[in-house]
């Protein structure tokens, strides 16, 4: 069996796509109204996704490790619980979290009316448990990210397949040098030719989670002008592949140009975001956490390595057939 | 090779466009309602669309070794 790497090509991508798709985000408190508080009698109305609230308690404001306690509570259905506080004058922190049960919206009120402390409540966590049942597998949720979180599954394969594709390309094209054999050049234009593709999803797919996220189809983030410049070079190395009229002048020369490419690749996509000098928006970059620290993280491992292998499978499928077709193509014009 | 320059050419060129004033507001809904699911329903068509475009062009290009491979067997 010569092509069980294409089956599981198959078998990965359609495991890693369907359980990206399907699995359930973790639910989570995402919108509060009011979103102020003042001292005084204020009702709250508290969204959360994905929640299933049944019981009449565990809502609480935090406000600097101080609790504050409801003075009813109630549920309107599984998604809206509303409770009023008697707000208490002199909270020291700006903003103060709500909770419900074991969920937690940091920062969700802004808080009016400061001074040096309160009487804190003891309410909240451990007398009331959210309903996970049904919700065993679960997505991390995260406010701006949201549902978008799949993303991770289809958007990040695409840049490895990518590298890896170009990493094929600088193999062959190190081995012509060696060889000088016009056989390998081919699979390093054709490596590089697939790997572009795979920038230009990576590239269309970023700039639209982008657009829902940061606001924008594209920003100065480094990462963003890394790939891109990126594909640029890689186009030039086809530019450059055209220009040169001789076939083995044409390989070596652009051979050599491909080294360089991949040097810049590397230090383009891993070195330059990874310095604590720059900012990126990127998890991972500039300093930033990456997916890992999110909770829940080896729920998107799961997935996530599978979808990884299986896209960088199918790349190579690709630049297999291409090759294929262009060795067929050779012999025909002979 | 000119195909695909073009391609990548336009795909800057709507990257900068769509980059410069704001949006309408019918796209912030759709991107942003029903927890940013729909973000994800354009990523993965956009993957499948271009891979579907990949091969096309594959298709294209097989066609035309067939071709050649019929002339070449012909007297």
């Amino acid at each position: 069996m010569k092509h069980w790497w294409k089956f599981l090509a198959i078998g990965l991508l359609l495991f890693a796509s369907i359980a990206a798709l399907r699995v359930p985000l973790a639910p989570a408190l995402v919108h509060v109204s009011p979103d102020r508080i003042a001292p005084g009698p204020t009702e709250i109305t508290i969204t959360g996704y994905n929640t299933r609230f049944v019981k009449e308690e565990g809502v609480y404001l935090e406000n600097d490790s101080q609790r504050v306690c409801p003075s009813s509570v109630s549920v309107i259905d599984e998604k809206h619980i509303r409770a009023s506080f008697e707000v208490p004058t002199g909270m020291r922190a700006n903003l103060t979290d709500v909770g419900v049960g074991p969920l937690v919206y940091p920062g969700a009120l802004y808080t009016e009316g400061l001074g040096a402390g309160i009487e804190p409540g003891a309410c909240g966590p451990g007398r009331s448990k959210l309903d996970l049942s049904g919700m065993a597998f679960t997505f991390p949720n995260r406010s701006i990210l949201y549902e978008s979180i799949r993303n991770l599954h289809f958007h990040v394969p695409m840049w490895f397949t990518m590298i890896v594709l170009m990493a094929i390309s600088v193999f062959q094209s190190i081995r012509v040098l060696g060889s000088n054999s016009l056989e390998h050049d081919r699979g390093a234009e054709l490596a590089a030719k697939v790997g572009l593709v795979f920038c230009a999803l990576g590239l269309v797919t970023g700039a639209l989670w982008a657009r829902a996220t940061w606001g924008a189809f594209w920003t100065n983030d480094v990462k963003l002008n890394g790939a891109a410049v990126t594909g640029l070079i890689y186009l030039a190395y086809l530019v450059l592949r055209g220009s040169v009229q001789d076939v083995h002048k044409r390989a070596r020369l652009s051979a050599i140009y491909n080294i360089f490419a991949f040097v810049l690749l590397v230090i383009f996509l891993f070195v330059v975001p990874r310095l604590n000098a720059v900012d990126s928006l990127h998890p991972g970059n500039g300093g930033n956490g990456g997916f890992s620290d999110l909770d829940l993280d080896s729920r998107l491992r799961v997935i996530f390595y599978p979808a990884v292998l299986g896209w960088i499978l199918l790349g190579c499928w690709m630049y297999d057939l291409r090759v294929r077709a262009a060795r067929v193509a050779e012999q025909l014009d002979r | 090779m000119k195909r695909t320059l073009t391609l990548l050419s336009l795909l800057g060129l709507w990257l900068r466009v769509a980059a410069q004033g704001g949006a309408p507001m019918w796209l912030e809904q759709t991107l942003y309602g029903n927890g940013k699911i729909n973000v994800v329903v354009a990523v993965v068509a956009v993957i499948i669309a271009g891979i579907g475009l990949w091969m096309w062009r594959m298709d294209r290009r097989l066609t035309k070794l067939e071709r050649t491979n019929t002339r070449s067997k012909q007297p």
